[in-house]
């Protein structure tokens, strides 16, 4: 089947009910998107579809109805997503390990909501582990990139 | 006159005569028992949850009732579109998807809450009853209505087959919508009548 990946198109031959996050990693070697839990309970494997956040690990590779986005095709060095931009900024990263799936719901959060209040946030990124704790600078990070946006 | 009667008939009768069933008012109160054992189970009740935005974990295998993790709100969408969507998680899977134990759920559409008026977590046997049979708390629905609502819309379906270690809502789908026919037929009664 085809899947287009950061604007690339790829023909993989895998078993329908393959998780995305599976297809990515061993079979295209798309590594950015990390493996957490395996159940929806960490958020740490977030990619887009269509711009929309969803855990790959859920999603079963027959039912990708869109394009795919992985943190590498958010935004390019020289050219970052306000998103990533923010994350610099605060410093936001200790680990990492957690921290391309925070950017892509952060991304995606803030496509829908351009003007998040702290509750806003909270409840949106709560699906989102981080073992480090970084989660007071994902929330300035966050509103740092909101007014980016909006001034672009 | 026979096809003044028979237009007069089926243009006039209450639509849960039109599907042929009769029922007496104690087979009613019986049937309406078994509903109420569906719609307040975990299953169905913890995405009924009112005027709330946040969808309940509760049932055997959670322990004492409690809201979803992760402050989870659906907000007025009802499909989290407010902050996260619902189906970021609850991905919709049209190939028969996953069922590994302790994941998100999925099916063959939208996941969501149900309407605000639709309010039953926690609620008793006669609320529910007097909420269901009152077309301004029901969607506007008949009881063929509402029966036909639960064979078409496949989220509902899930209850009965709720994949991982979920227990699954008493019953079947078929004996629910049958027990919902029969209670229209008997007049949709309530215990408190």
């Amino acid at each position: 089947m085809k899947l287009i990946v950061n604007g690339t198109e790829h023909t993989v031959n895998v078993a329908e009910d393959m998780p995305l996050l599976w297809v990515l990693r061993d079979t295209l070697g798309i590594t950015d998107v990390k493996y957490g839990c395996g159940i929806a309970q960490c958020g740490a494997c977030t990619v887009h579809v269509d711009g929309i956040a969803v855990r790959s690990c859920q999603l079963a590779v027959a039912d990708v109805d869109g394009d795919v986005t992985t943190i590498q095709g958010l935004g390019a060095p020289g050219a970052l997503h306000a998103v990533q931009a923010a994350w610099i900024e605060h410093q936001v990263a200790q680990c990492g390990y957690c921290q391309s799936g925070q950017i892509m719901q952060a991304a995606s959060f803030l496509d829908l909501v351009p003007d998040p209040t702290d509750e806003d946030i909270d409840a949106a990124m709560s699906g989102n582990l981080c073992r480090c704790g970084t989660y007071p600078r994902i929330r300035s990070a966050i509103k740092t990139a909101a007014s980016s946006l909006k001034s672009e | 006159m026979k096809y003044f009667l028979i237009f007069f008939i089926s243009f006039t009768a209450p639509s849960h005569v039109k599907g042929e069933v009769n029922a007496s008012h104690g087979e009613g109160l019986a049937a309406w028992d078994r509903i109420y054992e569906v719609v307040s189970h975990p299953r169905c009740a913890n995405c009924h949850v009112g005027p709330s935005d946040r969808p309940m974990w509760s049932g055997p295998s959670y322990g004492d009732p409690r809201p979803h993790g992760m402050m989870i709100r659906a907000g007025e969408s009802r499909i989290g579109a407010e902050t996260i969507p619902c189906r970021t998680c609850h991905v919709t899977n049209e190939t028969g998807g996953q069922d590994t134990p302790h994941a998100a759920p999925q099916v063959a559409d939208a996941w969501r809450l149900a309407p605000v008026e639709a309010d039953w977590f926690g609620r008793s046997s006669d609320f529910i009853c007097a909420q269901l049979r009152d077309p301004d708390r029901n969607g506007g629905r008949t009881i063929v209505e509402l029966a036909a609502h639960l064979d078409h819309d496949v989220i509902l379906h899930w209850a009965w087959e709720p994949g991982g270690t979920r227990e699954s809502a008493p019953y079947d789908l078929e004996s629910h919508i049958a027990d919902l026919r029969l209670w229209g037929a008997a007049g949709q009664p309530c215990a408190f009548d």
